[in-house]
């Protein structure tokens, strides 16, 4: 800092009178060493030409690090992750596992446009003899007209369910993410798209859009719905596209809401010729609730959907079996749907420190279309109902313990105890 | 269904052409300046608070990260004070304005908000929590705010500043 402009602080800091002149003239000399300390060290760090700070704040004499936020124009970095360790009952296994570490970039391009960015790392090491994966799971740029009208484009989360979009581990209760949205919306459900989103009202929000959907000859796995039909931006087949649209009423302490998502999944047999012509019309729908008062935390959620034309997408995993012997007939899902409560109660809240106690119930309803000429049966673990029993520990609101009983009526190979721990920044 | 490129380019525009005839500034609910002058009937002069080392430290400890400013300014007459506070919510700073009356929040107004999600936080519906709260033994609020599903640190960033307006209104008046 130049002599001249640091006379002229020296000046101005003086002539501003002290309310009640609680800090003497060395405390005040001292403070504004720190000052210019402070920005000497700023000075020094920064590469890049200062940023313009957002015109609401030095005036005020913010308590923010502008360093650290986006208001100056520049990037942010933002993430989560958690790791797992889950005991089986039946067989006395266990397993530990990095199950994810997600960072995101997010990025202001200018006062209304911005970018919203996260790429997740599961299971700890990526490479071809790994179960571990690297993906995309958001990239979205997002221009706000107002509160009430932005448009967003890319690859972003549909607005379906209560963890689709907000699925950061401190946010949710238990070590695993609830069955429900994980087999039947199957979280983290990704879409590109287009869509436009805003908040009318008090506490009204909207999301419709236009995405990709997804390619039911991609289908692997009846077990998880239909998840594994899933496209997630990876050159997507997109002769078939979807629309969607989402309602949330939220006011402190309530969340009602719901949404819905439709479109064909045969993408014209782009990945299987036997679909071709075929629709395999896809649509689900959920409404969701969550309420806390005094200390008490209530969630509960109904998701639905129908897989058209279930019975020629089994036919074409047959076909492809012929072709192909490694790759498995299935008698594919017809219809999905499935349903928790949860109830749990904050027993202890001192200073960051929060104890909450949970119970929740699930049940998770997938119908096979079978095949019995070619010994295509329903699997029987479609049919589950879950209980878990658990607590989750709060060190900081960004930063949880959690440890749970999971107990499964039908494949009781899955009954286990987990501990976790969680993060987000 | 099946992409029609023309149907969607035409819906598209149509949207932003509606979108845009109310094009108006989305994020300042209202000017800094405007809500001073709102609360004294006209903007008085402002006045300093320095942040000591002492002052600092327990401002640290409310906020959960050190103060970057290290005077505060702030307006006030005999009964009630006006602090222009602003923290991050999730990534972006959120400004609000806090009216102090005799120790308690008197009303809060969200000034600006920046992120793309999160805004609940603006409505009165939960702004009327702040109402008449006073600092509790370890600068805590005596009252538990409710949150709102899925603003989680939107919430949590102006309760720490509600913390922040009772602390130095208190060390103001002392």
């Amino acid at each position: 800092m130049k002599k001249s402009n640091l006379a002229l602080a020296l000046a101005a800091a003086f002539a501003a009178t002290p309310a009640f002149g609680q800090a003497t003239v060395d405390q005040k000399l001292q403070i504004l060493q720190q000052e210019i300390d402070d920005l000497k060290a700023q000075a020094r760090s920064s590469a890049a030409p200062t940023q313009q700070a957002s015109p609401y704040s030095l005036d005020y004499s913010s308590m923010l690090d502008r360093s650290s936020g986006l208001a100056n124009g520049g990037t942010n970095i933002v993430g989560y992750g958690e790791v797992g360790y889950s005991k089986f009952r039946q067989s006395g296994n266990a397993t530990a596992d990095l199950q994810r570490f997600v960072f995101g970039f997010n990025h202001r391009f200018d006062e209304r446009l911005t970018l919203h960015s996260e790429v997740e790392l599961e299971h700890a090491v990526v490479s071809k003899d790994d179960e571990g994966e690297a993906e995309i799971e958001q990239a979205w740029v997002n221009y706000k007209m107002n509160d009430a009208v932005n448009f967003k484009g890319g690859l972003f989360l549909i607005p379906l369910g209560i963890l689709n979009e907000t699925h950061e581990p401190p946010t949710y209760y238990g070590v695993m993410r609830n069955q429900v949205e994980t087999r039947i919306i199957p979280t983290t459900w990704r879409e590109l798209g287009a869509g436009v989103h805003g908040i009318v009202g008090e506490g009204v929000r909207y999301d419709v859009g236009i995405t990709t959907n997804f390619d039911s000859s991609r289908l692997d796995d009846p077990t998880t719905g239909i998840r594994s039909a899933h496209q997630e931006g990876q050159l997507a087949n997109a002769r078939n596209l979807a629309v969607y649209g989402a309602l949330n009423y939220r006011r402190p302490g309530l969340l009602v809401g719901g949404g819905v998502f439709t479109g064909d999944t045969g993408q014209n047999g782009a990945s299987n010729p036997a679909l071709q012509g075929v629709a395999a019309r896809f649509t689900m729908w959920d409404v969701h609730a969550q309420y806390r008062v005094a200390g008490l935390d209530l969630h509960a959620l109904y998701a639905a959907g129908t897989l058209g034309d279930a019975d020629k997408i089994t036919a074409a995993t047959v076909a492809a079996n012929l072709v192909d012997p490694s790759v498995t007939a299935f008698a594919a899902p017809k219809s999905m749907k499935g349903a928790y409560v949860q109830a749990a109660y904050h027993v202890y809240k001192q200073g960051n420190f929060d104890v909450a106690p949970f119970i929740r119930y699930e049940r998770v309803d997938i119908r096979q279309a079978e095949d019995p000429g070619n010994n295509l049966f329903q699997n029987p673990n479609n049919n589950e109902r879950i209980k878990t029993l658990g607590v989750n520990f709060w060190l900081h609101p960004q930063v949880v313990l959690k440890a749970d009983i999971q107990r499964y009526a039908t494949d009781k190979s899955q009954d286990r105890f987990d501990l976790g721990l969680g993060f987000m920044f | 269904m099946n992409w029609r490129p023309r149907r969607s380019l035409a819906l598209l525009t149509l949207a932003l052409g509606a979108a845009g005839a109310g094009l108006v500034h989305g994020e300042v609910y209202q000017e800094p300046d405007a809500f001073v002058a709102e609360v004294f009937g006209s903007k008085p002069a402002p006045k300093v608070l320095w942040l000591t080392r002492d002052l600092q430290a327990q401002a640290a400890a409310i906020l959960g990260h050190a103060p970057a400013q290290l005077r505060q300014r702030y307006w006030s007459d005999s009964h009630k004070s006006v602090w222009i506070l602003e923290e991050i919510g999730k990534e972006e700073p959120i400004t609000a304005g806090f009216v102090v009356v005799d120790g308690r929040i008197d009303h809060v107004r969200v000034l600006v908000y920046r992120e793309s999600r999160g805004q609940e936080v603006r409505y009165p519906s939960f702004l009327r929590q702040f109402g008449e709260a006073k600092l509790a033994p370890g600068d805590r609020l005596d009252r538990e705010i409710d949150g709102i599903a899925g603003a989680t640190l939107s919430v949590g960033a102006m309760e720490r500043m509600a913390r922040l307006a009772l602390f130095f209104d208190r060390t103001a008046r002392k």
